[in-house]
């Protein structure tokens, strides 16, 4: 039950993120399109002294700029990092993290099981030493006190997504052993997986048209 | 005995005159301690880019920096902040009363609490704004996108003047103005000259509204843990490297502006005082709105110091 | 010695089969551990600022662009297009599938996905009309790749990432700046419609030897109609090329409006895809994405190792020093990003091998554009070799065959690809054609 709330947040959380993101560059460079359509139209009225068209733009122009976004790049880098972290955690649970495989598919079994085995204990040792020196980094970021440029948010929140997201990744890695030692289970992602193919290859193959 | 090393990062290439300074203060440094001391210099960003290398100071992985000024806000230390206002110094004596004075060794000394200890002042040098259509006074801004680095006061000073601040990076910037992303920026003329700006940019004016400079810090702990005659040493030859850095930084200012003059792409325009006057009365008011931030004490206390008001 | 022992670590790692961003960190920390003096702690610092860039950004918003219009529908329309135009000559629906790949390919930066979604509409159809299976899926595994070579293309915003910041000098002791993801896009569109035609011709003569079946040539009703249908997905490039050619938005800004473009299109035009199923598209963006700035940030991380072992100015000043020239440098970088490419995936290798190679070719008076496009057309064929090779993972898969006879019949357009390559390497105006005309540096 709990296990089934982390593997929704983790899939919610890098879903949104991904999406804000989007958004956010999206409406930031309308933004600054809208505003220089602004400015063109008060120079066009201003060298073609049309006092009233000009006084209408220039106050259009103002209230586009009153809206601020500067930060926008900013915060979409930020967004980025903890989708980042937390999408790798995710991702050792899909089987995304690809590796070289030529030489272990070659093994027979307990050999393939022994590399195995280590390939996965890399993952949960790396990971375990960056939620230790992570966390040591925040806390030294931490009494810095040092923020971010833009939205000036204090950085050791935002470094925070190192630590926390290798520890799900730690976890995840150790799931993924613990399965495959009790089971034989890896997971695997198809990384060319396209949807409505079938559907598509039906219909042409009966003479649709393609 | 061992010699002490000191690794010296920097982020831009050694033929600037930053990356001279930290050469003649090797030279300097190696020779007044008689070998005591070696220092190593990281040009470049090899080891460290620009976002990290404070934190590289502070761990202790590199003993020496000179990072932009502009990197002390989101440190911590707001008050830096005060070298980004504009028209704060109308030349370089003005600017000399700050850096050289009580204002400039105090903001030096705030960031001792950071774990930093700040040992000089040098110069990049005054800006000049550049954009595609003339920027001679401030009605000339008006809507046009102007790049600038993170910062609450370049923000401040391109609203004042009409301009729509665009945050881009560094290395951004030359493609954005050649494809007209962001109209114009602003720029000493040498980092306008070696990133080839003036290829892209039809117009500029020589307003020196704003200044650029670094300041040369080192770990702290680690300074304070050196022999004292060492120290007076490396103060000395710092000393020095900063007379040579600081007329470098003109020359090259100078050498760079004939150049980019020469190259016939750009129209300069020399600021005329009646213009200047313009200007000011624009942003002016910017110093009075960021009084929160830097702090009105502090402004203050600057003005005295260079004689204005 | 020192890379040595790095390269020897990393080996043994790799070959266990752990995931390569998990090796290259592991990498980092056991040198660190086991052979200087840095502290820990200053690497943890890469850990966090690696991918603090807003240019890497258009990764996930390309892949999430992408995403939204790969889809089974789109290929099909792509197809629709393509066979209309090209449908009656020889080798009607072979030559169909490569322009179709390389229509997908204005959408799509992955090669793998470009394979799947034309592959597995056009193979069973071409089988159904009496092409042999090994006709198609050579053409199509090999066609897929020019994902990568034609923009959108992530390898390229790899490569750019890797090697944006790295002062280099020229042979003249100048700087030199670094590609912009801008102009190595820009960059690709001739060697990509150039790669296409060479398939397409390879395809053509193969197809006449063999007398394949020719289809009815299309009406201009049925062209018009099948490229109205096919315009709205292409429209996502030319708002890419466009928006960043005329100035409207930066590379990162391109890819976030195209994510935003595709999203609309793929739910309210082509209705693909249903609202409800936005969620999954975002959830499988953000899965890739994640995957490859996990690579990204461990390889930053890795550079740095190597930079402070001062490995690739001892190793450009060894290779400067062969007297290799340039010619003889770019043959031995093609075979080495050959050799590599049968093993790995396409982005590692980039984001290994640029920060090393790129200052020698600087050096020997490479152009980094012309350089970034080589390494992506090595990259595009080494989807194609064997023993790894997800193209040909993904041909075997469609069309049953086994993967030494996908190989085998992926061959006679393997060797084009390779001829390609010479000319790619040894003719750089191919490749900086179009930039130099649109005034790109
Ligand atoms: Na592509
Ligand atoms: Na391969």
């Amino acid at each position: 039950m709990l296990l089934r709330i982390l593997d929704r947040f983790e899939e919610v959380l890098i879903s949104v993120l991904m999406a804000v993101a989007v958004a956010l560059i999206f409406v930031a460079v309308v933004h600054r399109f809208s505003l220089g359509a602004a400015a063109d139209l008060v120079g066009y009225a201003r060298s073609h002294e049309m006092t009233g068209l000009q006084s209408a733009a220039r106050s259009v122009f103002k209230a586009i700029n009153s809206i601020k976004l500067t930060w926008a790049q900013e915060a979409c880098i930020y967004l980025f990092v903890w989708m980042a972290k937390f999408g790798a955690a995710y991702g050792v649970r899909i089987g995304i993290h690809v590796g070289v495989d030529i030489l272990v598919e070659r093994l027979k079994d307990p050999a393939k099981r022994i590399v195995t085995a280590i390939a996965m204990s890399g993952g949960i040792l790396f990971t375990a030493i960056l939620v230790w020196i992570g966390t040591d980094f925040v806390y030294h970021v931490r009494l810095g006190g040092q923020t971010s440029p833009d939205l000036e948010m204090p950085m050791w929140i935002i470094y925070l997504a190192v630590p926390l997201g290798s520890a799900l990744m730690c976890f995840r890695f150790i799931q993924a052993l613990y399965l495959y030692l009790t089971t034989g289970y890896i997971a695997h992602h198809d990384l060319s997986s396209v949807d409505g193919v079938e559907e598509e290859a039906k219909d042409v193959a009966e003479g649709g048209h393609g | 005995q061992d010699a002490i090393t000191i690794k010296f990062s920097h982020v831009v290439a050694p033929d600037t005159p930053k990356g001279k300074g930290a050469q003649k203060f090797k030279e300097l440094a190696e020779q007044y301690t008689e070998g005591k001391v070696k220092v190593e210099i990281y040009p470049n960003s090899q080891l460290y880019k620009d976002k990290e290398e404070l934190e590289a100071l502070q761990l202790g992985a590199v003993q020496m920096l000179a990072p932009s000024l502009a990197k002390f806000g989101p440190l911590g230390v707001q008050q830096f902040e005060l070298f980004d206002l504009p028209m704060l110094f109308a030349n370089r004596e003005e600017l000399r009363k700050i850096t050289d004075g009580d204002v400039g060794k105090g903001l030096l000394a705030k960031l001792e609490d950071k774990g930093i200890k700040g040992l000089a002042y040098w110069d990049n040098g005054f800006k000049i704004m550049s954009a595609n259509s003339p920027v001679i006074t401030p009605d000339d801004f008006l809507g046009l996108k102007m790049r600038i680095q993170s910062s609450k006061i370049l923000e401040a000073q391109m609203e004042a003047l009409g301009a729509v601040p665009q945050v881009m990076a560094f290395s951004e910037v030359y493609q954005a103005l050649q494809t007209g992303v962001v109209d114009g920026t602003e720029n000493p003329p040498s980092n306008m000259y070696t990133q080839k700006m003036h290829e892209v940019q039809k117009h500029a004016t020589i307003s020196r509204h704003g200044y650029l400079g670094y300041a040369v810090i080192v770990n702290k702990a680690f300074w304070d843990g050196l022999p004292e005659d060492v120290r007076a040493n490396l103060e000395k030859a710092m000393a020095e490297s900063t007379v040579y850095a600081n007329g470098i930084a003109a020359e090259e200012n100078d050498k760079s502006l004939e150049a980019m003059k020469a190259a016939g792409t750009t129209e300069f325009h020399e600021m005329t005082d009646e213009e200047r006057a313009e200007w000011l009365e624009v942003l002016k008011p910017v110093h009075e709105e960021m009084s929160d931030r830097i702090g009105a004490d502090l402004i203050q206390q600057a003005y005295q110091a260079i004689g204005t008001n | 010695m020192t890379a040595l022992i790095i390269f020897l670590i990393l080996t043994v790692l790799l070959l266990t089969g752990m995931p390569v961003s998990i090796a290259l960190g592991l990498t980092v920390f056991s040198f660190l551990f086991a052979f200087t003096e840095i502290p820990m702690d200053s690497i943890a610092l890469k850990l966090f600022t690696g991918i603090e860039k807003f240019e890497i950004m258009a990764i996930p918003f390309f892949i999430l662009a992408g995403n939204f219009l790969t889809h089974g529908g789109v290929a099909r329309r792509m197809i629709r297009f393509a066979t209309s135009m090209v449908g009656h000559w020889y080798g009607g629906m072979g030559m169909a599938a490569v322009m179709a790949c390389a229509l997908f390919a204005a959408i799509s930066g992955s090669s793998p996905a470009t394979v799947m979604a034309v592959g597995s509409i056009l193979i069973p159809a071409m089988v159904k009309q009496g092409y042999p299976p090994q006709f198609g899926v050579g053409s199509i595994a090999t066609a897929g790749g020019l994902g990568i070579l034609i923009p959108p293309s992530i390898v390229m915003v790899m490569y750019s990432v890797a090697t944006s910041g790295m002062v280099v000098t020229g042979p003249d002791g100048q700087p030199v700046l670094s590609a912009s993801i801008g102009t190595l896009f820009m960059a690709g569109v001739v060697p990509g419609l150039m790669l296409a035609s060479m398939l397409g011709a390879t395809t053509y003569f193969r197809a006449k030897k063999h007398n394949y079946p020719r289809m009815a040539r299309a009406d201009w009703r049925e062209r018009w109609l099948a490229f109205r249908e096919s315009v709205w997905g292409l429209m996502l490039i030319v708002i890419i090329m466009g928006g960043i050619y005329g100035g409207i938005f930066t590379p990162t800004e391109a890819a976030a409006v195209s994510a935003v473009y595709a999203f609309v299109i793929a739910v309210w035009v082509y209705k693909d895809i249903k609202l409800r199923e936005v969620p999954k598209v975002l959830l499988s963006s953000a899965a890739m994405s994640a995957m490859l700035l996990y690579i990204i940030t461990n390889a930053v991380m890795f550079a740095f190792i190597l930079t402070s072992e001062q490995i690739p100015q001892t190793l450009s000043d060894w290779i400067v020093g062969l007297g290799l020239g340039k010619i003889g440098f770019l043959l031995v970088v093609n075979i080495m990003l050959l050799f590599i490419g049968m093993v790995m995936e396409p982005s590692a290798i980039v984001l290994i091998m640029a920060p090393i190679l790129y200052p020698v070719a600087v050096k020997l008076g490479v152009d980094p554009v012309h350089f970034g496009i080589m390494m992506v057309v090595n990259m595009e064929i080494g989807l194609c070799t064997p023993p790894v090779g997800l193209n040909l993972y993904v041909g075997s898969a469609i069309s049953k065959l086994g993967l030494t006879e996908v190989t085998k019949a992926a061959l006679p357009w393997l060797a084009t690809a390779l001829v390609f390559l010479m000319l790619i390497t040894y003719v750089p105006e191919i490749t900086m054609f179009l930039p130099h005309l649109l005034g790109m540096n």
